[in-house]
């Protein structure tokens, strides 16, 4: 007897299958007749009816990949990835979704639904990140699991990945994350230790089966879930276009207050950012200016981490100052100052080893204490 | 009646002698070729047949046979023809045959008998031992780098004619002067700013490492390679003659001295194809550029766009410093000792500071690819080369000229050279120690980026080698590399890519 959650995992799984049709397919029917009606062994009902009329190749694509994923093949999978099927009936299913516009149809889900009660702040930003906008996203998802609020954010590289490095590094935190593919593959790959992380101490959930590719389409989609099940969005660097602006937008449709970080006007990853401000987003210099959002007390508790670098020597203070403002090539740092190349070289690879400086393709930043978790 | 006369033909960089044997007998006229000649070297029977009536001599109205021995190894090229002409005058009779003894021929004839330069006559003119040289007079510089004093120039066939019946004496000439090839070297103090990427040019010339820069359109990558040659120092003897050897075989221009002394710098464009980057392709397995480049620098522009199959080629003369080229009858060795210079964008959309990047990851992943791996580990340096500041631009302040930082250079390659016989980016690693031995604070900083995984086994060579290379340009023999010389090292491995996310390895 396979339990109805094989069913909707199996269903969730065929090709051209959105989330809309899931829904059409479930409407009104147990997950097995579902099943059963898209694989043409059940009379369908009106939707579904419609829906094959209007695409005459469905009903035949739909037939041969319910022999591709079988409810039971599909259900063995999820037990195998400890996956939980969760759908809107059961007592699990995040409240918040509920009444969304676009609720899901099912949840797909490792961890535990239940770290949804506490409070909830979605950290979202660019993959291609720079190295302050990734400390600052450590340092924000540190301090508010500090503050005992749970982290959302999307796992990827970047922005995503860092928010939930800060977080993790609190003990005890539980955070969140929504995720584009199937539960039981990690993407990007180098992050495949977060994944394991967030969904041993928190939750990590996805509108999709196990063994579900990481689609283009499928990021903008999650972003809605993401939106929909936080109480605040903070985001943190972005482009003109980027994908956390969907996520800004589907949370401003919600009601959800949307914070951003201001960068400077010469860093293409702060364009996004700079723009949502413009439009009228709480700017967020602070964590500070994020509990004051979720309604917290935001006098924090004193668990600030300790700086453990070593301090860099006086000479090398103006470089490191150099730095801090903005990214430096060496080139420009020796036009600043009055050293040779051979000084300079040295002072920087000293900062580089102290973990003050960072280089990435010839540019150099300054690093903050949250550089290692970024 | 039969005469065999002394020619050559080339073969990749290296003449190989050819004896032409005329056989005129008796029979219905006709004129055949055998010996293994390729199509071009069968044209030459109505060249030939044109020419020697042009010239006032008369053709034999017999059956001629001419035969190139040794019959094995196809012959190619058309600079038997001379050879073939007096073969047959004097098989026919109308040339005494004492009076070719000890004489060899090389050149193209032309319908009216006029004598036309080919390519490799300095090779060929190697392979022919003490002979007396005739050759057309647009090959007489290049047969007199070997052949100095034993090279006969001729414009005509007619005059070659008459000099061997006696009726006049050798035409005594000057060669002509060959197309000029040394154009003037582009001065370093014609780059403004930069210091990094001039260090970088200057570390390279010292210890012959080889150089990928990675910047972004419009940085300067073209300009500062070019800038590489006048940095190195010139040819000896036997290098010089080994490239003029190669330039002559694949006709490319000699300068005036007709010895290439100059390190030579070539650019091919990333359209290249193996065969001529690496050389082969034909009978005659004509030079690639990285033998053209033999002494001197191969420029690679936009090395990403090259075919990986063709930079895969690169892989074994880089290692060996020649190109073996293998055909099921024919075996040929080119030099190709070369200083590798690549130059590439960081990225597809060209990069620029962090967070200017728009490259998916898959495209960048695509890009990154397409320089394999064991390609990347030749390269000792790798630089990011930026935009100059606009200040630097502005500024009338000339950097440092080229004389003064190739003296820098040459006095570098002589500590090298006086310490362990050889250039510095030929220390293997079980030398390394030895000789170039890290004080206690440069081993600390090296020892700190290997533990932060940011540097390789690989990588930690080729700062050391580096390292090296630059204690080496202060000047004072220092035995120990110190640590000022490995942070400066440090500045010159970047990576391409997007090396943030995933943890550096270079």
């Amino acid at each position: 007897m396979i339990p109805s959650g094989g069913f909707v995992a199996a269903l969730a799984g065929f090709d051209q299958m959105t989330i809309a049709r899931l829904k059409w397919l479930l409407a009104e029917r147990t997950p097995e007749q579902a099943f059963a009606m898209a694989t043409g062994a059940l009379a369908v009902s009106k939707p579904v009816a419609s829906l094959f009329s209007r695409y005459p190749d469905l009903a035949a694509r739909w037939r041969a990949e319910g022999k591709r994923h079988t409810p039971e093949r599909s259900w063995q999978r999820c037990v195998d990835a400890g996956v939980a099927v969760v759908m809107p009936g059961d007592t699990q299913f995040p409240a918040q979704l509920l009444d969304d516009p676009r609720c899901p149809a099912a949840l797909f889900v490792r961890g535990d639904l239940d770290v949804l009660d506490a409070r909830r702040v979605g950290i979202v930003g660019t993959r291609n990140a720079t190295q302050r906008g990734r400390e600052t996203a450590s340092e924000f998802g540190y301090e508010l699991a500090v503050a005992g609020v749970v982290v959302v954010s999307g796992l990827a590289r970047g922005i995503d990945g860092a928010a939930h490095r800060g977080a993790l590094a609190v003990e005890g935190s539980r955070p969140v994350a929504i995720v584009g593919n199937g539960p039981d593959r990690p993407y990007p790959r180098q992050h495949a230790d977060l994944w394991a992380a967030v969904a041993e101490r928190g939750a990590l959930i996805s509108e999709w089966p196990p063994g579900t590719q990481p689609d283009a389409f499928r990021f903008p989609l999650r972003n809605r879930i993401l939106a929909a099940l936080v109480e605040v969005v903070v985001v943190v660097e972005s482009r003109e276009r980027g994908g956390s602006l969907i996520t800004a937008r589907e949370a401003a449709e919600r009601g959800v207050e949307v914070l951003a970080i201001p960068g400077s006007l010469h860093s293409r990853a702060s364009a996004g950012t700079n723009q949502l401000l413009r439009d009228g987003a709480t700017p967020a210099t602070d964590v500070t200016d994020v509990l004051v959002a979720l309604g917290l007390d935001q006098r924090r508790a004193g668990r600030a981490r300790f700086d453990s670098r070593p301090r860099p020597r006086d000479e090398e203070l103006s470089l490191l100052e150099a730095c801090r403002g903005e990214p430096r090539t060496i080139e420009g740092l020796l036009l600043l100052f009055d050293m040779s190349i051979a000084e300079t070289a040295m002072g920087l690879a000293r900062l580089e080893r102290g973990g003050w400086l960072r280089e990435t393709g010839g540019w150099f930043e300054a690093v903050d204490q949250w550089a290692d978790l970024a | 009646m039969f005469a065999s006369i002394s020619s050559a033909v080339l073969f990749g960089a290296e003449g190989q002698p050819v004896n032409v044997e005329v056989h005129v007998d008796k029979g219905l006229p006709a004129f055949n070729v055998v010996g293994l000649p390729d199509e071009s070297v069968r044209e030459s029977r109505d060249r030939v047949r044109a020419a020697v009536m042009s010239s006032g001599a008369s053709w034999p109205r017999h059956r001629i046979t001419v035969n190139l021995a040794p019959s094995r190894g196809r012959k190619t090229g058309s600079g038997l023809d001379l050879a073939i002409a007096i073969g047959v005058l004097v098989a026919g009779g109308s040339i005494p045959i004492e009076s070719v003894r000890n004489l060899a021929f090389i050149g193209e004839l032309g319908l009216d008998g006029s004598l036309r330069p080919v390519p490799g006559v300095a090779p060929m003119a190697g392979a022919l031992g003490d002979a007396e040289l005739v050759v057309p007079i647009g090959s007489a510089l290049e047969a007199r780098v070997v052949a100095l004093g034993r090279t006969r120039p001729a414009a005509h066939l007619r005059e070659v004619i008459e000099a061997l019946m006696g009726d006049l004496p050798w035409p005594d000439r000057e060669p002509e002067p060959l197309p000029v090839a040394d154009e003037p070297v582009s001065d370093l103090s014609e780059v403004r700013g930069q210091p990094l990427a001039r260090r970088a040019l200057e570390i390279a010339a010292a210890g012959a490492h080889h150089m990928l820069l990675i910047g972004p359109p419009g940085a300067g990558k073209t300009m500062l390679a070019t800038r590489l040659r006048g940095l190195l120092p010139l040819l000896g003897r036997k290098q010089a003659l080994e490239a003029t050897m190669v330039h002559s075989a694949a006709g490319a221009p000699l300068p005036p001295s007709g010895l290439v002394q100059r390190a030579p710098f070539r650019a091919p464009h990333h359209s290249s194809s193996a065969a001529a980057l690496i050389g082969g392709g034909s009978h005659s397995l004509r030079p690639g550029e990285i033998s053209l480049a033999h002494g001197g620098v191969l420029f690679l522009d936009e090395i990403a766009e090259f075919a990986p199959k063709v930079l895969n080629g690169l892989r074994q003369p880089l290692e060996d410093g020649t190109v073996r080229i293998d055909r099921s009858r024919m075996h040929a060795e080119l030099p190709a000792n070369v200083l590798l210079v690549g130059a590439m964008n960081p990225c597809p959309c060209g990069g620029g500071a962090p967070g200017a990047c728009q490259c998916g990851d898959a495209a960048l992943n695509r890009y990154v690819q397409r320089i394999s791996g064991p390609l990347l580990d030749r390269f000792d340096l790798r630089v990011n080369v930026n935009r100059p500041a606009v200040d630097d631009l502005l500024d009338d302040q000339p950097g440092e000229s080229t004389a003064v930082v190739a003296a820098r250079v040459a006095a570098a390659r002589d500590l090298a050279w006086m310490r362990q016989g050889g250039v510095n980016s030929e220390l293997v690693p079980a030398h390394l120690e030895q000789f170039a031995p890290l004080e206690s604070s440069a081993r600390l900083l090296v020892r700190h980026e290997i533990e932060h995984d940011r540097l390789s086994g690989r990588g930690y060579h080729r700062v050391r080698r580096v390292a090296r290379t630059i204690a080496d340009l202060r000047g004072e023999p220092s035995e120990v590399v110190l640590e000022q010389d490995v942070a400066m090292a440090l500045r010159m491995r970047a990576s391409i890519g997007r090396p943030s996310a995933i943890g550096r390895v270079a």
